[in-house]
């Protein structure tokens, strides 16, 4: 044994145990994976077809109107101005199509992780057991775990948003603990002492208090999962990643440019909405 | 209404280490070194009775928060009983399981807490019909009960601002009308009005004692304020290291401590709203007065110092106030109390006070007339004389005139010789 390089005694051979294990779980668990796709097929193609089917000029009011209601004029300003450059470059339909993936992605985001999140409130044991679970969903590179999406889920849009599922999820599930932990002891013990139930607490008191924070998570969820857009273009997801992903390829920075504007407009669009969503007034 | 009974505390792990300790008498700090367990409540005992304000004092760390919040099991005690009356009979709440127990908490136990406790996303008419919410009244039904509590609470006309807009005081008055809307007979008040400033806070009391002369609840009060305690409590307990070491009306407490850890709280309270007349006067059949009988079961009493003032007894009634053999008209001091200014001088009359009024009602006397106040009993009777010594003594050293006990004594070997 060489004892100045001690990693030439043998290697572990993780990734054939990897390799093997997605192998097995494609070819046996194919059953298991194709349910999961249904319900996230259902709810993408819902929103895409509305997203598409209605004309872009009430699709833009109604952008406007939302931001400049929740918002206030300012943000719909910016809202009109983001959006008619966007339709305005030709990239209208992309963007819907990328906002319905988002849409999509952030809906079972909110479905998966704040239950978690409440969960993790509730229990020490919880929070600590899944917080290196997140860990490994946000840190490891998206392309790594683009490999096993396309062997189990197959190429196209719902790979794409599961993908993006499993990117954007760990800050709704982070932030709605965080949320729920700092609502005061000295309030919840009060609704205690008035005789409210778990459930009680939890709906009157813990959530409604906690939704400043726990709509900065769904904020981030909302960034994150643009972010990951351009990546889920690799795998067909289609959507404004791909005229990104062609210039790349064909070397046309115009192409690639006027996606990319298209992906920053909408994030800009989106962030000033759900920002506004935090400072809710209780009249 | 409320029977606690050996109610025990303790915090750390496996309490009942503990138990056979207390049991052997050792103190907190014993069991604390041997154990690593803290004792909050030690085997406390008490009772409240319906109408009753009862009051616990202590010092932090004390043990009456925790007490208090094993009432209603926001802390879970390790052992005892609570008795609760409730609509349906008398519970145990220690006993009850996790729905009873919200239900007792919804129907027949509030709470008014030390920091408010209010929902600062609601409004305050959303945060005073909380508890009927969770009682799922319906919207109008707790409406119409929340803004009848803040209209007994003076704060109608605030239903619509957030709590976070409103003063330390105000937010308080929510707090304790969001208690009162759930219609519970009992409140359980963890030292409310601490937070607030001085002069807010004897408002709040004032509040408080006004609000309970209309609704007649059942409270348990918490506070470390003495001053706070006399003037609430119609009982006062004091806790120390987790027990109950002294409890009785506010004028017991102050007239005879128990303990040098009561005796150091008395020193410093305010007797004059607490003390009676009846505690301080003077009575006439002691060594300091000189008697002489006019016959026909008519005494003359004249004290040994101030011989131009004689007391006329007749049956041992008061019948008047002689000066230099001249009677002295009398009046009712609650009338003299009545009177804005003095009218006349003040040697005119001399004050009739009853057993009962304060020293701070008969100091007040003393503005209407210098002469010696006579404390007489509902059947007129005379109880004592209260003059300038009597009250400088039981203003200064807080406890009864000594001769009291020496009459009361003497006279009971009286009637046992008649």
């Amino acid at each position: 044994m060489n004892w100045l390089n001690i990693f030439e005694s043998g290697l572990l051979p993780l990734d054939d145990w990897v390799q093997t294990g997605v192998d097995w779980m494609s070819a046996n668990w194919r059953g298991f994976f194709q349910a999961v796709k249904v319900p996230v097929e259902v709810v993408l193609d819902g929103i895409e077809t509305v997203l598409l089917a209605v004309p872009p000029t009430f699709m833009l009011i109604a952008i406007v109107a939302l931001a400049w209601r929740v918002a206030g004029w300012r943000t719909g300003v910016v809202s009109l101005v983001a959006m008619a450059l966007v339709g305005f470059t030709g990239m209208w339909e992309l963007t819907m199509i990328t906002l319905s993936m988002v849409i999509a992605a952030v809906v079972f985001c909110i479905v998966v992780g704040v239950p978690l999140g409440i969960l993790a409130a509730r229990s020490d044991g919880f929070a600590s057991g899944i917080r290196p679970v997140l860990d490994v969903m946000q840190t490891t590179p998206a392309f790594v775990y683009l490999v096993p999406v396309v062997m189990l889920f197959g190429i196209g849009t719902v790979a794409g948003v599961l993908a993006t599922i499993v990117f954007a999820l760990p800050p709704m599930v982070r932030l709605t603990n965080l949320g729920i932990r700092q609502v005061r002891e000295d309030v919840v013990e009060a609704a205690t002492a008035f005789g409210a139930s778990p459930w009680q607490v939890l709906t009157k008191v813990q959530v409604p208090l906690a939704l400043p924070t726990i709509m900065a998570g769904l904020n981030q969820t909302i960034m994150l999962s643009l972010s990951m857009v351009v990546i889920a273009a690799l795998i067909g997801a289609g959507g404004l990643g791909t005229p990104v992903f062609r210039g790349l390829n064909s070397l046309n920075v115009g192409l690639a440019f006027v996606g990319g504007l298209g992906i920053v407009l909408l994030a800009i669009v989106l962030d000033r909405i759900t920002q506004a969503f935090g400072d809710v007034d209780p009249r | 209404m409320i029977r606690v009974e050996n109610l025990v505390k303790v915090f750390g792990e496996e309490p009942e280490r503990a138990l056979a300790l207390m049991e052997q008498g050792r103190t907190k700090a014993e069991i604390r070194e041997e154990t690593g367990l803290t004792v909050g409540v030690n085997d406390v005992s008490f009772h409240v009775d319906r109408g009753e304000i009862f009051v616990i004092m202590g010092l932090s760390g004390s043990g009456k928060s925790t007490l208090l919040r094993c009432v209603n099991r926001l802390i879970e005690p390790l052992s005892g009983s609570v008795f609760l009356q409730t609509d349906e009979g008398e519970v145990d709440v220690t006993e009850l399981d996790d729905e009873r127990l919200r239900a007792v908490r919804r129907d027949s136990l509030s709470m008014v807490f030390q920091r408010f406790g209010l929902l600062p996303h609601r409004t305050v008419l959303d945060n005073v019909a909380f508890g009927q919410e969770i009682r799922r009244t319906n919207r109008r039904e707790r409406r119409r009960l929340a803004e009848e509590m803040l209209g007994a609470v003076g704060l109608a006309g605030w239903e619509r601002e957030i709590p976070a807009q409103l003063s330390g005081g105000m937010q308080q008055r929510v707090g304790l009308a969001r208690a009162l809307a759930t219609q519970a007979n009992v409140l359980l008040m963890d030292e409310p009005f601490s937070a607030l400033d001085p002069l807010i806070k004897v408002n709040m009391q004032d509040e408080l004692l006004r609000i309970q002369s209309e609704l007649h609840r059942t409270i348990l009060f918490i506070t470390h304020d003495l001053d706070e305690a006399l003037r609430l409590g119609n009982r006062i307990a004091i806790m120390d290291d987790g027990q109950i070491v002294q409890s009785g009306t506010p004028e017991e407490i102050i007239v005879n401590p128990k303990t040098e850890y009561v005796a150091d709280f008395v020193e410093h309270a305010d007797p004059t709203g607490v003390m009676t007349a009846k505690t301080v006067a003077l009575p006439v059949q002691t060594r300091r007065f000189d008697a002489e009988d006019l016959g026909g079961g008519r005494q003359r009493y004249v004290r040994r110092g101030t011989e131009h003032l004689a007391y006329v007894l007749e049956d041992e009634r008061f019948e008047a106030l002689e000066r230099d053999g001249q009677r002295v008209p009398t009046r009712p001091l609650a009338e003299a109390l009545e009177d804005e200014a003095p009218t006349g001088s003040r040697d005119d009359a001399v004050l009739v006070a009853g057993p009962d009024a304060t020293l701070k009602e008969v100091l007040q006397g003393r503005i209407h007339s210098h002469l010696p106040q006579v404390v007489v009993d509902g059947g007129g009777r005379l109880l004592g004389v209260i003059s300038e010594r009597e009250l400088i003594h039981g203003i200064l050293y807080k406890t009864a005139n000594p001769d009291v006990e020496a009459a009361v004594a003497s006279q009971a070997a009286q009637e046992a010789t008649a």
